[in-house]
This record gives C-alpha cells, structure tokens and sequence, in this order.
C-alpha cells in the first residue's frame, strides 16, 4: 500500500512537472490556415436562385504585409555559387519537365510549407500536412542529435529545440532530388533548412532558412509569413492525376507550391 | 444539343483572366485564351483529382458525331475553400450542361473551365477575388 500511495505521489509529481515544462513555453497545438499555393480569384456560384461566393484566403502563402516582429532580415534570393548559376538558369526554364511536384512528386521540406495541423508535447512534435501529393506527417523530436540510422528522405531527419519562446526545428539528410524553393532552386545533399515558429497574438508565424555550403554562398533566409489558426479540420486530399503535361506549349509552370 | 465554338473578343477573354493564376501551368501552356468556346452536352463524369479537376461530357458535335469532351478545371483545394465540392458538379452528373471556356491549343477536345451552366438554371464560374468577396468585379 505504502508503494502504491508513494508511486502516486510520484507520478502526480511528474505529471506535475511535465505541465510545468510544457507550461513555460508557447503551445503551437492546432490546426492551422492552408498555406499552399492555390490559384487567384474565387468562385460564384448561383444555386437555386442564390447566389454564393468564395475565395481562398491565401494570406498565409506569401510573405507578411509590413514584416513580422521577430523575423530575421529576409534575403530577396538564394545566392548560389558561379558554378551553379547555369544550371539553376536551366532549372528554372524548364520548370514542368525539371519539378518533380509537376507531376504529382513530393515537395519536401521547406517547399512544402508550414504544417496543417501540429500536435505538440513536451516530448515531440507531430506536424501533419495538406499536400496534393499526398497527406504527409512529421515526427519531430525534442532532442539535440540528429538520428544516424535513416536514409535521406524528402522531408529530412528533423529535430526541435527552443529559442526562447521560438521553437526551432533543423532538418538535414535531405534527398537531392527536391527543390527549396520555385524558380528551380536546387540543392544538394548538405542541405540544412531551420524553420522557426513564434507566436503573434492568436496567429503563428514562420520563418526557413536554408544552408547549403555546397551550392550556396550565404544561408538564404525567406520572408516570414504568418499563418493564422484556422476552423477548417484536415481532410484527406484527393488523389494526384497528372494527365496534361503532354499538352504544354512551353516549358513553365507557376507557382506549384 | 449540339456543340457550338465561338470565338470571341479579345475583351470578352480579359473579364475572366483575372483569376488565372495557376498553381499547376499557366493557363496560356495550354489553352488559347484569345479564344473562347461554348460547349453544351452530357456531363457524364467528374474526376475530383489533383492538381485540378476534371469534367466529362459527351457533345454532338456539328457532323452529328458525339465527340468526348473533357474539361480542366482548378484544384480541389482552391475549390473546396470557394464553398465548392465534388457534389456541387457530381449531383448534375447526367443532365445537359453548358460548359464556358478556353479552348486549349491543340484543338482537341479539351477546355478550360471559365463557368458552367446546369440544366437546371444553377452555374458556377470563377471570377476575381474582388467578386468573389462581394467588392464588384
């Protein structure tokens, strides 16, 4: 009896002291506002005399209006080495043979934007996400080494810490085959993409930063967004049918993601 | 019902060019958008697919043929946040349609979906955020 009263004690203790943990920094649990590409305008529609409109809320897309308190500095584009110059050049021009996403690839991380929805315990972090190339998750551990034992992967080997109230995520161990951006911008395999996570108000916001000693001469920091909580529960999306690229006249696409 | 092509003004295209950022290839990769065509016949399927949606009708055409049509719409995603759903164009499966759009370069039986009249009055058709928002077009 005794044992059991003590083990109760202990475990409310620890309890206790998991709440307290999770307690002192910002919870990102929640589903949040799609942040993919979508195209422009909206949609009437008249039903039964009705008349009903819509319109994607696209703000979380693209960089915030006015900057975000918090952000770093942002740089306009990635600069790549002189060596590299032509073949991103040639990447880019011949975007719908050359992007995997064309045709129904995964993006991976970071093209593939902020999560959906994210689960987060003082242990981890479960990022799910809305992607026409297929409903995709993330586990994300809290921890300060990144796994040996995986193969590289589209989304990488990601691990969480936290920067004051920032929560920080690194990803390495990249496959090559992914871009980190549109325009055709290519990487290799030492990518390392950190994207952080603040809070402004109700509203979450985002920020990547991409290295790559490789291919790039500088870390290339992207425009933080912010993304807004959102009503809207995850739901599985439809299957991905590419069936026209057989019919383009040239070579581009825009803004897959 | 038979088939109808109609080539239209370069002014009557630019009223519906406002929503044409596409996330998958530029309109223009694909359709002519000088041009614009009616076309009127059975839908007969609706693929909810990724990255965009497709119609399928099946239209007499002018010799009296019934010809295959298939029509490309935008995302399921985009969609389904403009308050649209499969059902919005599956419930009308079987029934004449009339179906306004671009015609896509090659000249097959392919189009693109600027807005689509059901048999029973009903339509739906993209139009600029501004409209779509209630701010005019």
């Amino acid at each position: 009896m005794t044992y059991r009263i003590l083990s109760a004690v202990l475990a409310a203790g620890a309890g206790a002291s998991l709440l307290l943990a999770q307690a002192k920094h910002p919870d990102f649990t929640g589903i949040w506002q799609y942040s993919v590409a979508l195209p422009g305008g909206g949609v009437k529609q008249v039903v039964q005399g009705k008349v009903v409109l819509g319109a994607p809320d696209a703000s979380g897309r693209n960089p915030a209006k006015g900057g975000v308190a918090g952000a770093m500095p942002a740089t306009p584009a990635p600069l790549y080495k002189t060596e590299m110059l032509a073949k991103v050049k040639d990447t880019d021009a011949n975007q719908s043979k050359t992007d995997g996403t064309f045709y129904c690839g995964k993006p991976g991380v970071p093209r593939i934007g902020p999560p959906r929805k994210i689960v987060q315990t003082a242990g981890e972090l479960l990022f799910f996400y809305e992607d026409m190339s297929g409903d995709q998750y993330r586990i994300i551990p809290f921890t300060a080494k990144h796994r040996e034992d995986v193969e590289p992967s589209f989304n990488g080997d990601s691990i969480a810490r936290w920067d004051g109230e920032t929560l920080v995520v690194e990803s390495v161990n990249f496959v090559p085959d992914t871009w980190f951006g549109e325009n055709g911008y290519v990487h290799s395999d030492a990518m390392k993409v950190t994207e952080r996570f603040w809070k402004q108000g109700e509203n979450m916001a985002y920020q990547v930063t991409v290295e790559d000693p490789k291919v790039l001469t500088a870390p290339w920091v992207q425009a933080a967004r912010v993304i807004k909580p959102s009503d809207e529960p995850l739901i599985e999306s439809a299957a991905c049918v590419e069936d026209d690229a057989h019919r383009l006249t040239n070579k581009d696409h825009h803004l897959q993601r | 019902m038979n088939f109808r092509a109609a080539v239209l003004g370069a002014a009557g295209a630019a009223l519906l060019a406002a929503g044409s950022l596409w996330a998958h290839h530029s309109v223009t990769a694909v359709f002519d958008t000088s041009k614009r065509i009616v076309v009127a016949g059975e839908m007969t399927e609706v693929e909810w697919v990724n990255p965009h949606i497709f119609l399928h009708m099946k239209v007499k055409a002018a010799t009296g043929a019934m010809q295959d049509w298939k029509i490309e719409g935008g995302p399921p995603a985009w969609y389904r946040r403009a308050n649209v759903n499969k059902a919005s164009f599956s419930k009308h499966v079987g029934q004449m349609v009339s179906v306004d759009g671009y015609p896509s370069k090659d000249s097959g039986p392919y189009g693109f979906l600027l807005k689509i009249t059901f048999a029973d009055g009903d339509s739906l058709e993209s139009v600029s955020a501004a409209e779509a928002q209630g701010k005019g077009k």
